[in-house]
């Protein structure tokens, strides 16, 4: 078995709403290894955007433990997670989520910015990062000045720049024509193939089917974890 | 620990920002510009009041000491000022005769709205009668010709120093010297030209003409003057001394009994001083609290701005978190962009305000033809602009810090949700 990049065990996430308790997540244990295509689905009100947001670093369990490459992240400040997510987690977004008065480059840069390399060689590494997405005509354009497709490529580019050890996409095809979001597919198929780990989160049943295990939520609470011996080949 | 490419990256956020909101920028930044201008303008003034009183000050000499039965600098009680007796020209003498420690002695008989006239023009002026030891004092400094002699002033000759004004007013553009002029009707020679003196409130000054003292004496007579003793030190350090010594000697003169106080009074440039920083202090303070005024209702108006940049920006705070923006990163970057919204704000209060200084100048030098404005520099001083900007930009960190705080204690998964 692959060494083991993500380790939770009875992760518990409840949110207080008035008087009322909500659990988003009641009890999920979860490991995931090197290399893996994982896909996270369920219905809205599973828990899965706020798996997606623990598996990302952005938010932290009410209890349980979660470790990442073997750092507890349950236990980690604001300045450890913003860290952690700079260096071990490229996110891909539905909305692109590019900042739009900056060019491609500029997005690409970004996390690089925050990681302290100079501005050569954030250069140099944002160039072969847009360059691995094919966008390397297009690295002075701004968002507005590309279509849908070519915003998720740069925001691809963008989460690979700092080589991660994973890619956490949510909902990655949402926002795109179907010719379009296959592209985008295949684009991680390409990811995975050169060895990265790619999370996918998604309620569509035809991107799930890209992923090698499909993990499936309901109501807090894990339903189903399988693997996917036909995967879509893209 | 913040890192160098976060900073550049804060600059190129800020200043994106601010071109991106230019309007809205140049707005918010006019209570900033506002405070700026105050501040230079109150210093510029401020210099240039020093610069006019120096001069005035070191051309009526600090080292003179004028007893004389008046206040000057306007202190005391009117009526008992009034009710003292003249000082007669025996008085004076005898004050001179007496003096050890003072270089110089000289009494001083003023008329004042008395007349001088040229040909068909005559002019107010006053009217001094002195000895030739004037000469011996700054103030007795000839720009032209000399000043009256030992013997023209025993001969009681009719022989005039005239003062700077009288100069530019009587003979414009061309010299006075041996040239006749009539004082109460009697045709004086003019000898020299007295350089000028005064400046500002200071321009009576150079008002008024010197003859010698009996010239004085038969043309207008000494009853029911009172003279005015200039004493010169020679040092400012001998001002004590001297000044002791000349009360001593008057009050026995006078007869003052030992438990009276003086009845006269000892005017020196000092206590112009005085008053020139009581006028100093004014300018400072109602500087000062425009200056904060305009400073506080620049920041709030930063501040504001800065919060709906915050709330505009929500999103992409957001976003710069997830890919790894600390808390200080972002702090960072809002904390630049209100500075450098403030910079901004100096920066274009500096050629506004270098403009009111240069035609404030311009016009009281060539347009109202003020003498006294030649010694003020038509200049913004270098040093204020090191001042405004550092307080702007101190103001625009302390207006920025809170929407700062807001912005980088966001919630990332909030935060990215927000539209």
């Amino acid at each position: 078995m692959a060494q083991n990049i993500i380790e939770i065990a009875n992760l518990v996430k409840r949110y207080e709403m008035g008087n009322e308790e909500v659990f988003a997540l009641r009890d999920v244990t979860l490991r995931l290894g090197k290399n893996e295509y994982v896909a996270i689905m369920g219905p809205s009100g599973s828990g899965k955007s706020t798996l997606m947001n623990m598996l990302g670093c952005l938010d932290t369990p009410t209890s349980g433990t979660y470790m990442f490459n073997g750092e507890n992240v349950s236990e980690m400040n604001d300045n450890d997670l913003a860290s952690i997510r700079n260096r071990e987690i490229g996110f891909v977004f539905q909305t692109f989520n590019l900042l739009p008065r900056a060019s491609a480059l500029q997005n690409v840069e970004l996390p690089l910015v925050y990681a302290g390399l100079n501005s050569q060689q954030r250069g140099l590494r944002a160039i072969e990062a847009l360059t691995k997405v094919g966008l390397a005509d297009r690295m002075d354009h701004r968002p507005n000045e590309l279509s849908g497709g070519q915003r998720q490529r740069v925001a691809i580019a963008r989460a690979l720049v700092t080589a991660p050890s994973i890619i956490l996409a949510d909902e990655p095809t949402g926002n795109l024509d179907t010719k379009t979001g296959q592209d985008i597919m295949q684009l991680f198929g390409d990811i995975w193939r050169g060895g990265n780990t790619v999370i996918l989160v998604t309620h569509e049943e035809e991107v799930a089917r890209h992923a090698h295990r499909i993990i499936r939520l309901r109501d807090g609470l894990i339903e189903s974890d399988e693997l996917n011996t036909n995967a879509t080949a893209v | 620990m913040l890192r160098l490419s976060e900073v550049q990256e804060s600059f190129r956020i800020a200043l994106a920002s601010l071109r991106a909101n230019l309007m809205r920028s140049i707005l918010t930044t006019a209570g900033v510009v506002v405070g700026v201008v105050l501040v230079v303008l109150m210093g510029w003034t401020i210099s240039g009041l020093d610069a006019v009183w120096e001069q005035t000050i070191s051309i009526i000499g600090k080292d003179m000491i004028y007893l004389d039965k008046w206040n000057w600098a306007g202190g005391g009680n009117w009526r008992q000022l009034e009710a003292r007796k003249d000082i007669t020209f025996e008085q004076a003498l005898a004050l001179a005769n007496r003096m050890e420690s003072a270089e110089e002695t000289i009494p001083l008989i003023r008329k004042w709205g008395g007349s001088v006239s040229v040909g068909n023009t005559s002019l107010r002026c006053a009217i001094m009668g002195t000895t030739s030891s004037y000469n011996n004092t700054s103030a007795g400094t000839t720009m032209e010709g000399r000043f009256f002699s030992d013997i023209e002033e025993r001969e009681a000759e009719k022989v005039v120093v005239i003062g700077f004004n009288i100069k530019k007013s009587l003979f414009p553009g061309q010299s006075p010297i041996d040239k006749s002029i009539k004082i109460a009707g009697v045709p004086y020679r003019i000898v020299g030209v007295i350089e000028k003196r005064g400046f500002l409130f200071m321009d009576f000054i150079d008002n008024q003409v010197f003859i010698p003292i009996y010239a004085f004496r038969s043309s207008f007579g000494f009853f029911d003057r009172s003279f005015s003793i200039g004493i010169k030190a020679g040092s400012e350090r001998m001002l004590n001394i001297v000044r002791d010594e000349a009360v001593g000697h008057m009050r026995s003169i006078r007869n003052v009994p030992p438990t009276a106080e003086d009845d006269f009074s000892i005017n020196e440039m000092k206590a112009f001083d005085e008053q020139a920083k009581s006028i100093r202090l004014g300018i400072w303070i109602v500087g000062i609290g425009l200056t904060l005024l305009a400073f506080i209702v620049g920041s709030i108006g930063i501040m504001n701005i800065m919060y709906v940049s915050v709330t505009e920006r929500t999103k992409e705070i957001g976003i710069r978190k997830a890919i790894g923006a600390r808390r200080s990163s972002i702090l960072t970057q809002f904390l630049i962009e209100s500075a450098l919204l403030c910079l901004a704000g100096a920066l274009i209060a500096f050629p506004i305000a270098q403009t009111i200084v240069g035609s404030a100048q311009y016009i009281a030098v060539n347009v109202l033809e003020q003498d006294w404005a030649t010694v003020i520099s038509p200049f913004v001083p270098l040093g204020l602009l090191g001042i405004a900007i550092g307080v702007s930009i101190i103001v625009g960190l302390l207006a920025g810090i809170f929407p700062a705080i807001k912005a980088s204690g966001l919630d990332p998964v909030e935060a990215l949700r927000s539209e």
